[in-house]
């Protein structure tokens, strides 16, 4: 096991994070599939662009019908990625860099090719008989809901060998695991003490709301669940030093994520799922609401918690925590070709959801990295590469990461055809035009303002822990919060609308600091008892740090002089 | 929002540049990063300096810039009066965002293009100064110059004359540590100027574990290549140092992640440095102690305390992973209760000192959030400074250091027992 980045235990409070498929990033031996090797080679992108830790999307033995969210062997490496040995070798070499490496794990289900469930269903007197949760009826649980209905009636599929039902939350070839038997539960915790011992900084859990069933509930979020998931924190605290990392995915309303925290004891992060949509609505409203209303429902967390916030990721823009009415809003100001609809979300990336207004993408990215958590950016978004909608399921937001404007944008040296997905060509944001070599060479890219923005964000740790203070201005359309830790305290401005917009902040409380411009470096004038006056071009930001005056700044009377 | 900032162009090829300067003796280098407010004084007193106690010598300014957009290089150029060579060094974007508490985004950087420099002018000093340093005169450049001009010295390190009241950072926690760490009891390690012989040039730039990549460990490492390798270490007295600077931060917690992050970097990274030394000798000394300046403002030792007291409110579970149970025990049990009668005995400071030390390179913490943490214990231990020696004079005040740094090296065996 290499050496991993030094750092305390709570690490992931102030780092960035990087959603990276392996599949999608960087061929290494030109099957037209990325992998481990071109992950690695890429690994001095990564750290060039500031992110503190990758999150790889799994990477397992699959039979890939659910893009390896259906995990057919947790212990080794999907052959077309590379080998656990290869695994090992890129997780050195980000460890080299300073970079953690944390990697999805599916813990409510496996594929239907998964040994255990063929021993499961084929001997009913096998060890692995109750591996799954097998039913004689499908009548149980019936106040589950159904989670992709574009493409399952049902949870429950009938097993024509076991002769039995089995509970399925997702896709029929994706059964359940029964976590009510503990086998399951210490087969589990072998699987993570397997990639962690070789040096894994965490896992991101996919669907945990789902692990345990009771009848007459929804099967969502139970007390049982909580159990299991505190059962495996304590174990990983106890065995790995405490620095382990686990994100939790729960797509749920922040009063029933706030219960994947625990008392500080479950999990280390969660997903904000509801903020995310209402930044688009924000934005395409021009109206703050939508965010300040989602922070006010946002319940606090335990001190070592965090909130992880993106703006897409790799499945659709989901809407799952909207109303109804948002929903139709939503979609009808970023969906409006219908092939865009997916589930209950959009299938789209960041910048052609945004219309490729390079102005609002910055006004996101500002957004995503000054609102408390610590933000994920999702691969190729840094350079606002564009999707295609027209591939099948989330394969739209997929595609190979375009790196120059060589043969299949310098992703694979494989013929064309042979590419798991096409790259993008259409003329806004095809490879030739969106790439990253392009990107690197013009100091004014989406790129290179993304790096600034990044290594911005870590001139303070107000950034990451500091406590959020939104201002009430009386234009709407300017959303500006002040964020508090210790002494740094920085003030966002952003406005959301698509034209200028003068703004007066009530900062009465900070009278004689100076607003200083982190990115420029700009000193604004002084703040007084008065209204502070400030104007802002369309979709613009501010970032500052506010520097007290010289009393302010030295109580003790040392500061200047105590090196 | 506002651009990164219009940076003027680049100034010439640095290749070019040189090739038209003959060789020079002696190089002054001066980093800069929007220091246009001070930059004439500084020039005019290298100039001066020169031309008094170096009339026949070859000479060049060089300047080394983070990217000022104030126009700083261009109006040293103009002030010099003398040979000036103009480059750019990397400074990354976060420390022109927040810089150190140095002065100059990418220090480190800054030096080695400096060092590469004065070695292709085949000088025989480098001397290193401040931009924003406002209180250099000419006798500066003397001071640092002359001991390695007459092959006495390889390095010169400065020590500034100070009220009892600065300095309380280098005093009580990071000239002790670099004390006990490499045999030499050099005053003021982060002095910011120095001056280097082209033999020590020459040697640390062959040295295959000269830093090249990571912040603010330079001037430490060079410190301790030269001390570990037998060269000639001089400390130059050296008048007050007034600072006149809108950049640097004066955040104390950042001050000591940086200063003494880079103490604890090169304690990780180096140990060959450290590890095997014993005891301490005190170093040969240029030029006179001038008189203390009066104390610039007022220190408010009960505001120390009472960080102190947020601390011990607040910070305990930390501390509970970074101090020693014994260690932690006999800080809980401090009486700072009153400025006057409040003591932090030298032992415990530096067992405080070491347990953080020790801390850091175990990663026990994130490392930021464990050098912050000590910023109340170092308020604590400030306020029982300032209460025992507010009655003493410049020989008390020395004496209390003394025991302060002999009391650091009598517990080094404390940090090496557990440092493996």
């Amino acid at each position: 096991m290499s050496r991993r980045p030094s750092g305390g235990r709570d690490w992931y409070k102030d780092a960035v994070f990087y959603e990276v498929h392996v599949k999608a990033f960087k061929d290494g031996n030109g099957d037209g599939i990325g992998d481990f090797s071109g992950l690695t080679a890429r690994l001095d992108y990564l750290k060039d662009l500031g992110v503190d830790c990758l999150w790889i999307l799994p990477m397992y033995a699959s039979p890939l019908r659910d893009d390896g969210y259906d995990i057919a062997d947790f212990h080794s490496i999907h052959p077309a990625y590379g080998t656990v040995e290869d695994f090992q070798k890129f997780l050195d070499e980000a460890h080299a860099r300073g970079l953690r490496v944390i990697a999805d794990l599916v813990m409510n289900h496996t594929s239907s090719a998964h040994p255990w469930f063929q021993a499961s269903r084929s001997d009913p007197a096998s060890p692995y008989a109750d591996y799954y949760v097998w039913s004689d009826t499908d009548q149980r649980y019936r106040e589950a809901r159904v989670i992709f209905i574009d493409a399952e009636k049902t949870n429950w599929t009938f097993d024509p060998i076991r002769k039995a039902y089995y509970w399925h939350r997702f896709f029929g070839h994706q059964p359940d695991l029964n976590y009510d038997n503990p086998a399951v539960r210490a087969a589990m915790l072998d699987v993570m003490r397997f990639w962690l011992d070789r040096g894994l900084d965490g896992f991101r859990c996919d669907a945990v709301p789902y692990l345990v069933e009771r009848e007459g509930t929804n099967c969502e979020n139970l007390p049982e669940t909580h159990a299991v998931l505190r059962e495996f924190r304590r174990v990983i605290d106890h065995e790995y030093g405490g620095d382990r990392v686990l994100l939790a995915e729960a797509n749920q309303w922040p009063e029933d994520v706030r219960q994947y925290f625990g008392d500080g004891d479950e999990f280390h992060m969660a997903f904000h799922f509801p903020l995310m949509p209402r930044i688009y609505m924000a934005v395409r409203l021009e109206e703050r609401l939508p965010i300040v209303d989602i922070f006010t429902q946002t319940p606090a967390l335990p001190p070592s918690a965090q909130w992880c916030l993106f703006l897409r990721n790799h499945d659709e823009l989901t809407l799952e925590m909207v109303t109804n009415e948002e929903r139709a809003f939503m979609y009808y100001a970023y969906a409006q070709d219908p092939e865009m609809k997916l589930n209950l979300g959009i299938r789209r990336r960041l910048a052609p959801l945004l219309d490729n207004d390079r102005r609002r993408i910055e006004l996101l990215n500002s957004l995503l990295l000054t609102l408390p958590g610590s933000p994920i950016v999702y691969y190729g978004d840094e350079i606002g590469m564009g999707d295609n909608v027209h591939l099948g399921d989330r394969d739209g937001v997929r595609t190979p990461m375009q790196w120059s404007p060589d043969r299949n944008a310098g992703f694979s040296a494989a013929d064309e055809s042979k590419l798991y997905l096409p790259v993008i060509t259409d003329p806004v944001h095809g490879y030739q035009t969106v790439n990253v070599a392009a990107q690197a060479r013009t100091p004014s890219s989406l790129l290179n303002t993304m790096k600034r923005l990044i290594a911005a964000r870590r001139s303070s740790p107000a950034f990451g822990r500091g406590a959020i203070e939104f201002l009430r201005p009386r234009n709407q359309r300017i959303l500006a919060y002040l964020r508090q830790h210790g002494r740094d305290t920085l003030l966002i401005v952003n406005n959301l609308a698509g034209s200028s917009q003068p703004v007066e902040l009530d900062l009465r409380a900070l009278a004689g600091c100076t607003p200083v411009e982190i990115l420029g470096q700009s000193r604004f004038p002084p703040i007084r008892e008065t209204p502070y006056v400030l104007s802002l071009g369309p979709h613009g930001y501010y970032w500052f740090r506010i520097e007290r005056p010289d009393g302010g700044d030295e109580p003790y009377g040392i500061e200047r002089t105590a090196i | 929002m506002t651009d990164a900032g219009q940076a003027p162009p680049p100034p010439p090829e640095l290749d070019s540049q040189l090739a038209a300067l003959v060789p020079c003796e002696i190089v002054v280098g001066l980093p800069t990063y929007n220091n246009a407010g001070t930059v004439p004084a500084v020039a005019a007193a290298v100039r001066v300096g020169l031309a008094a106690h170096f009339a026949d010598v070859s000479a060049a300014l060089v300047n080394v810039d983070a990217g000022s957009m104030d126009q700083t290089p261009e109006l040293l150029a103009a002030e010099a009066g003398m040979s000036v060579v103009l480059a750019r060094h990397e400074a990354p974007s976060v420390e022109r965002a927040a810089v150190p508490f140095h002065g100059v985004p990418g220090r480190d950087a800054a030096l080695r293009v400096l060092f590469d420099v004065a070695r292709r002018l085949n000088a025989r000093v480098l001397v290193l100064l401040e931009a924003d340093v406002t209180s250099v005169t000419e006798a500066w450049i003397e001071r640092l110059a002359r001991p390695v001009w007459e092959a006495k010295a390889d390095l010169v390190s400065p020590v500034y004359v100070r009220h009892r009241h600065e300095g309380t950072m280098t005093n009580l926690i990071l000239a002790p540590l670099v004390r006990t760490l490499f045999g030499r009891r050099l005053r003021q390690p982060f002095g910011g100027a120095f001056a280097v012989s082209r033999h020590l040039l020459d040697h640390v730039l062959a040295h295959p574990l000269r830093p090249t990549t990571g912040r603010d460990r330079m001037d430490l490492w060079l410190t301790g290549t030269a001390i570990a390798d037998g060269f000639a270490v001089w400390e130059a007295w050296l008048g007050p140092r007034h600072v006149e600077s809108r950049t640097r931060t004066t955040d104390l917690p950042t001050m000591l992640a940086q200063s003494l992050g880079a103490v604890f970097t090169v304690m990780d990274r180096d140990a060959e440095f450290w590890l095997g030394v014993t005891g301490s000798e005190p170093l040969s000394t240029v030029g006179e102690r001038a008189r203390p300046p009066a104390a610039l403002g007022t220190v408010s030792a009960e505001r120390m305390i009472d960080a102190f007291r947020r601390g011990m409110r607040d910070l305990v579970e930390v501390w509970e992973l970074i101090l020693a149970p014994e260690t932690l025990g006999r800080v809980l049990s401090l009486d700072m209760r009153d400025v006057a009668t409040c003591r932090f005995p030298d032992r415990l400071w530096a067992h405080v000192v070491f347990d953080f030390a020790l801390g850091h390179h175990h990663g026990v913490v994130h490392r930021e959030h464990l050098l912050r943490s000590l910023v109340p214990l170092y308020l604590g231990r400030t306020a029982a400074f300032v209460a025992t020696t507010q009655s003493t004079d410049e020989v008390g005040t020395d004496a209390a250091l003394e025991r302060v740094g002999a009391a650091f090296e009598a517990q080094k065996l404390y940090l090496t027992e557990r440092w493996r």
